[in-house]
């Protein structure tokens, strides 16, 4: 039997082999997809995400207006590949991925400078080829890639992590926080979803959908928030490795 | 435009780890099979925790507090014979399985490395066994270190094309030992250029091509037998190795076989969801170890199984999975009192051969009952009788017995030859156990503890190993704790961390002065009030005290004190983790185990007589007649000012001089508790009663010298009926609040066909009507069983119908429905435990959820999960039945030794015939006892047995009936029970 979340504490280390602080390996690349008018690809562990930008562009039929008279509307679609993970389930009109698709959305209309773009949509397509935990996160950052490779401006990265409270052992009330979950723990374990803007500590996307406990939540959000900044730095390396290879 | 490929680069981008990959495959509900791809990140900077690595400790991990773990291992671990320069011990999984006593032993077995191959690979075979290694690797004094060798470079190894899952978790044993050995050598070279001890470390292994490989590639390994062996105490912990591993060599030179196969769990389930089997907990007759029965939600009935055949190794307890016969093989419940000491009492240990399951002699008492249950109607109706096909979950403990002597073949105390004896169980529905050791001349005349390792199909009885002494037999120190260990009470002293949770004044806490501590925060200073408490005399942890006064308006104010324990005890703090565990406190006869540390229970808790202390106070206003205007809690300082015994407190209400406002208070208590018990039984509360005995000790020796039933008197309904109203109105207080997880207590209605029975006996022999629709009916009516001539009758048939009841369950609110909430008993339609927080957890719990209902303090989130409360009630539902075994069990054997060497005649009833014998209960004592044919006569008497009229008639010299419910007087001496070694009380009729 695989061991579960509560051997944490025997050794500091989890379910994969990582300590507390670490990411899962990241990897990603941006304009993989030619034909969009941006794009990017992003693994963080086993979880895969593709996204594509379309637009800003005007309503495209008569009668169908973009955004606000003064301002663009962002939309977000999510969808899953049938080898994506475990849950095969109907996926379509799933709640979970109604709400992801409303956080995106929320989040990148306050963030992009839709006023520039008027009577326009601005449509993010993502595409999950796997999932293996922090789902909501890696979104955030390919579509913050993508809409980086579209050039739509906007204040700074928006960049995401989950972080959990450990499983406490039974003879102590100890309990790390840990970063950038994966699928198993994050069935096992308390966890929030945080997103941060650029370099600063600001958070613009914070969701957390178990019971935690409230003494926890600082060092959750500490840990998240560390991990939201090293985030950026990967994806600020990815774009200008991307930039070179143009200058 | 360049071409972008999804392919990402091998080139691992993160430094200093490695990435790999472990790719599961499994089955999905739906069948298809799905490949599960996780990450593995390998890394060097896992620590080797000894005490002599310096690299190690300068890479050691540090948590979010930047601490570091301490190091396990000691530089300087024990050695032994083949490992003079010490050794740390690397044990496989099956050294695991078969030797988790030997582990868990203080005197040996230190500096263990469990790796995680290991780890994982027992809690796949046995979650117990894995439960138990976890506790180890927590216990400091035994240094017991989880290596995760998977995640650490050097040691993990992915799985070779072909090979086996277990000869690659073998290699990757090997693999880790090896390493250990070239990471600890190197450690000690640079740490000195002297000569230094450098300790082995051995892979600890049974398995003979695992220790050809080791040999082969030079790494240190040793069976667990060869390395016992080297040790100085061997022949105590040999026995202690599970039989398993000899069993191996054994089995294939015979090939007989006793019992039938068991099915697959696939096969079970599909039944069982079918509905062509079925699954519940298979349960022995304590009168015949032949019977047994398992109660399944199909039937209404509990399923009868009949012989070993039927019940196929399933052990009292376990959870099995049954399988209805055809009608035509259906059988009567027994009416014969079958004990395996009698039948099988020459069975040899040693010898299978020519065994069959079923002893000659059993096949003739098993035959003598069918002939009867076909020949019969009504009281010997065939039921539906079922076989055992499978066990789903076995519920093996460790049990406490003594050696069977006749099972020994050499009794000399120096004698070091192993052999194969029995163990028999002090519990009769446990079947002998089969043990090899080497120390059989020392261990007859003990208690001895011991464990079921396996029962195969081709032994007739369960397999087992020794597990330790007691002490001799009948002393009170091993009867002691015999009874506890059989009762899984937890007896040790409260550890370290326990106590350091007290607060830090000792005795010297008291009630802060000024109101303005915080400890006065929300509390109402209630010192004024004339609180007394009536407990039992003697009575130490007081947990409540009560107080009375005439409200201006004609009404009363009526006010119950509980100790206020969840002040001192904190949620999930050591003490409370401990309290939990214990779930009760368990009242021995000449000893309490206490749930909380004396300094809480007995001082600051205690809401002793002229000292201040906290409470947790329900106060009520009722009018003159009883009934509740308006009720309210607070946590409150109160005053107790008198400690009442029952009787001292029902003297002074008595004697009319007295007419001070105390006592005052008390006879209003006690007028209003009359009206409150008038109304409960109107509802339907039932009036059930049990004996309850009492055993005078001499309190310097506390040996006993007499023993009497309990008296009531009035006050001890007073205090109850308060305690009950208390009770149901923080209830319904903290269901309002907490919906979903107020922690309440139930008491199901019977089912009706546990009355059957009774009802019959009653028509039958006294002409008269039990009534069970509802427990109104079943109250009323059983007021009406009476005989005018005999006052006892009534309290007799009480303790019968008690025994048809269902026992109450604590539960959370959540799991239930609300008419299910019920209490029966109380015919109240919710109820919980409030009163006794000093002495049970459950009412500490529920002070926790009133304190956070009146918004006192916030709740702990451990009691806002439903599932962490499911936990909880399930632990103290059985703590709480334990603790009340244990305490009969207690009684048993003092009023056994109360009655040592004495010969008295005393009046008794007969509670039921079988066809060989028959039950008498005792009043005066509070015992009952059996009363076979062969104790009347040898040799035994003819007898025929009316099972429709319940009477058996014995012919022979005898010659006389015994009928249900009749007075018979009884001479009642004492003698140890050959089949469980205990001292019983003996009646002969006369
Ligand atoms: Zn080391």
């Amino acid at each position: 039997m695989p061991l579960d979340t509560s051997t944490y504490s025997l050794a500091l280390l989890r379910l994969d082999g990582r300590r507390w602080n670490e990411l899962r390996r990241i990897h990603a690349q941006i304009s993989t997809q030619a034909a969009a008018d941006g794009s990017s690809y992003l693994e963080m562990g086993n979880t895969k995400v593709l996204c594509t930008v379309t637009g800003p562009a005007e309503g495209r039929q008569s009668g169908q207006r973009g955004g606000k008279d003064s301002e663009a509307k962002v939309e977000v679609e999510i969808g899953f590949a049938g080898f994506s993970g475990l849950e095969r389930r109907k996926r379509k009109n799933d709640k979970r991925t109604a709400e992801m698709q409303h956080t995106l959305e929320t989040a990148y209309s306050s963030l992009l400078l839709t006023h520039l773009y008027p009577h326009s949509t601005i449509t993010l397509n993502i595409h999950i080829l796997s999932q293996d935990g922090s789902l909501l996160a890696a979104c955030l950052n390919a579509a913050t890639l993508a809409l980086i490779d579209a050039g739509i401006p906007m204040t700074d990265y928006l960049v995401a992590c989950t972080a959990a409270s450990s499983a406490t052992s039974s003879d102590s009330d100890n309990s790390d926080p840990l970063l950038d979950l994966n699928n198993l723990e994050e069935q096992e374990l308390p966890f929030l979803t945080v997103g941060t803007l650029g370099k600063t500590d600001r958070v613009s996307v914070l969701i957390c959908e178990t019971r935690v406990r409230m003494e926890r939540v600082e060092g959750m959000l500490a840990v998240g928030i560390e991990g939201c900044k090293r985030m950026r730095e990967i994806l600020d390396g990815v774009v200008k490795e991307y930039g070179k290879k143009f200058s | 435009m360049e071409y972008f490929s999804l392919k990402r680069s091998n080139a691992a981008d993160r430094g200093g780890l490695n990435l790999s990959s472990k790719v599961y495959v499994r089955s999905t509900k739906s069948g298809k099979v799905q490949k599960i791809v996780r990450e593995l990140y390998l890394r060097q900077d896992i620590p080797c925790s000894s005490n002599l690595c310096r690299p190690c400790l300068e890479t050691a991990p540090t948590d979010y507090t930047k601490k570091v773990a301490p190091f396990v291992l000691s530089d300087t671990p024990a050695g032994s014979k083949n490992f003079p320069n010490g050794q740390y011990l690397v044990p496989d999984t099956n050294a695991f399985l078969t030797g988790m006593d030997l582990f868990e032993m203080e005197t040996a077995f230190h500096d263990v490395i469990v790796l995680q191959t290991v780890l994982e690979e027992v809690k796949n075979r046995s979650l117990p066994l894995y439960h138990r290694l976890i506790a180890l690797t927590k216990n400091e004094g035994k240094r017991f270190y989880v290596f995760f060798n998977e995640f650490r470079q050097e040691t993990h190894i992915p799985r070779d094309v072909g090979e086996t899952i277990n000869d690659r978790n073998d290699r990757a044993v090997r693999k880790a030992v090896e390493w250990y050995n070239q990471h600890i050598t190197q450690a000690v070279k640079t740490r000195s250029k002297s000569q230094m001890r450098i300790p082995s470390v051995v892979m600890i292994t049974d398995d003979r091509d695992n220790l050809r490989k080791a040999k082969m590639e030079k790494v240190p390994a040793i069976t667990l037998a060869d390395f016992v062996f080297s040790l100085e105490n061997a022949d105590e912990l040999l026995d202690m190795m599970s039989a398993a591993q000899d069993q191996r060599e054994v089995r294939s030179k015979k090939t007989e076989v006793f019992y039938g196969e068991h099915y697959t769990v696939s096969k079970m389930m599909t039944g069982v969801k079918a509905g062509t089997m079925h699954q519940g907990i298979f349960n022995v007759s304590p009168y015949n170890y032949l019977e047994g029965s398992v109660h399944v939600p199909a039937f209404d009935k509990s399923l009868l199984i009949l012989g070993r055949e039927n019940s196929n190794r399933a052990v009292s307890g376990d959870v099995v999975v049954v399988e209805v016969l055809p009608q035509d093989q259906w059988k009567a419940p027994s009416t014969k009192i079958i004990e395996e000491e009698t039948l099988n009492k020459n069975d040899n240990p040693e010898v299978e051969d020519g065994e069959t399951i079923v002893s000659e002699r059993e096949r003739k008492a098993l035959q003598e009952e069918v002939k009867r249950a076909h020949g019969q109607s009504s009281e010997g109706k065939p039921l539906p009788t079922a076989r055992v096909v499978g066990i789903v979950k076995r519920n093996w403990r460790q049990y406490v017995g003594h050696i069977d002597q006749g099972s020994v073949r050499s009794t000399s105390k120096t004698s070091r030859q192993q052999q194969m004896v029995f163990l028999v169980p002090m519990d009769k529905r446990i079947p002998k156990i089969r043990i090899r050791t080497r120390q059989a001349g020392e261990l007859l005349g003990q208690r001895i503890l011991a464990t079921i390792d396996s029962w195969d199909r081709d032994s007739r009885y369960p397999m087992g190993h020794f597990v330790r002494s007691l002490g001799e037999l009948e002393s009170k120190g091993a009867e002691t704790e015999a009874l506890l260990l059989e009762w899984d009470v937890q007896y040790k002293p409260f550890p370290k961390t326990v106590l350091d949770c007290l607060p830090a004044e000792g005795h010297d806490w008291k009630v802060p002065a000024s109101l303005d501590d915080p400890g006065w925060k929300g509390r109402k200073n209630l010192r004024d009030l004339l609180v007394c408490s009536i407990d039992p005399p003697g009575c130490v942890d007081i947990d409540d005290a009560l107080h009375a006064r005439k409200l201006q308006n004609g009404n009363f104010e009526v006010g119950v004190h509980i100790a206020d324990v969840s002040h001192f005890v904190k949620p999930n703090n050591a003490m409370d983790k401990e309290a939990s565990q214990r779930g009760t406190t368990v009242y021995l006869v000449d000893k309490r185990i206490d749930m909380l540390p004396m300094l809480l229970g007995t001082d600051l808790c205690s809401l002793k007589p002229y000292v201040e202390r906290y409470a947790f106070s329900v106060l009520w206003e009722i009018t003159s007649d009883a009934d509740i205007v308006s009720s309210q809690f607070t946590k409150s300082v109160i005053r107790s000012r008198e400690a009442f015994s029952y009787e001292q407190a029902q003297i002074r209400i008595d004697d009319a001089s007295q007419q001070d406002d105390l006592t005052n208070g008390m006879r209003t208590l006690l007028m209003l508790s009359k009206k409150l018990k008038q109304k409960r039984y109107e509802a339907g509360a039932l009036n059930l009663a049990s004996p309850e005995v009492k055993v005078q000790t001499e309190s310097e020796t506390s040996d006993p010298v007499d023993v009497q039933t309990k008296k009531l008197l009035d006050t001890n309904s007073l205090v109850e009926e308060f305690m009950l109203l208390a009770n149901i109105s923080v209830a319904a207080k903290n269901y309002e609040a907490f919906p979903q997880t107020a922690l309440l207590r139930r008491h199901a209605a019977p089912p009706k066909t546990n009355f059957e029975e009774l009802a019959n006996q009653l028509k039958v022999k006294k002409g008269l009507e039990l009534r069970s629709d509802s427990s109104k009916a079943l109250a009323d009516s059983l007021d009406t069983c009476v005989v005018p001539e005999e006052p006892f009758f009534n309290t007799l048939v009480r303790i019968m119908a008690t025994r048809c009841m269902m026992s109450a369950e604590y539960f959370c609110a959540g799991t239930q429905a609300y008419p299910e909430f019920r209490h029966y008993g109380l015919a109240s339609e919710i109820y919980t435990h409030f009163t006794s927080p000093i002495r049970r957890y459950a009412d500490l719990e529920a002070h926790r959820q009133l304190a956070a209902a009146i918004e006192y303090e916030a709740l702990d989130p451990s009691l806002q999960s439903k599932s962490k409360l499911e936990g909880v009630c399930k632990n103290i539902n059985v703590r709480h039945r334990n603790a009340q075994m244990a305490g009969r069990a207690s009684i048993e054997y003092y009023v056994g030794q109360a009655l040592k060497g004495k010969d008295i005649t005393e009046e008794g009833f007969v509670m039921k015939v079988f066809s060989n014998g028959f039950v008498v209960f005792v009043p005066r004592f509070g015992i009952e006892s059996l009363i076979r044919l062969r104790d009347l006569a040898t040799p035994e008497p003819e007898a025929q047995f009316d099972a429709e009229n319940y009477v058996l008639k014995v012919g022979g010299e005898v010659n006389g009936s015994v009928e249900l419910f009749e007075k018979v007087n009884v001479r009642i001496t004492d003698e140890v029970e050959q089949s469980t070694g205990k001292r019983k009380v003996k009646l002969t009729l006369v």
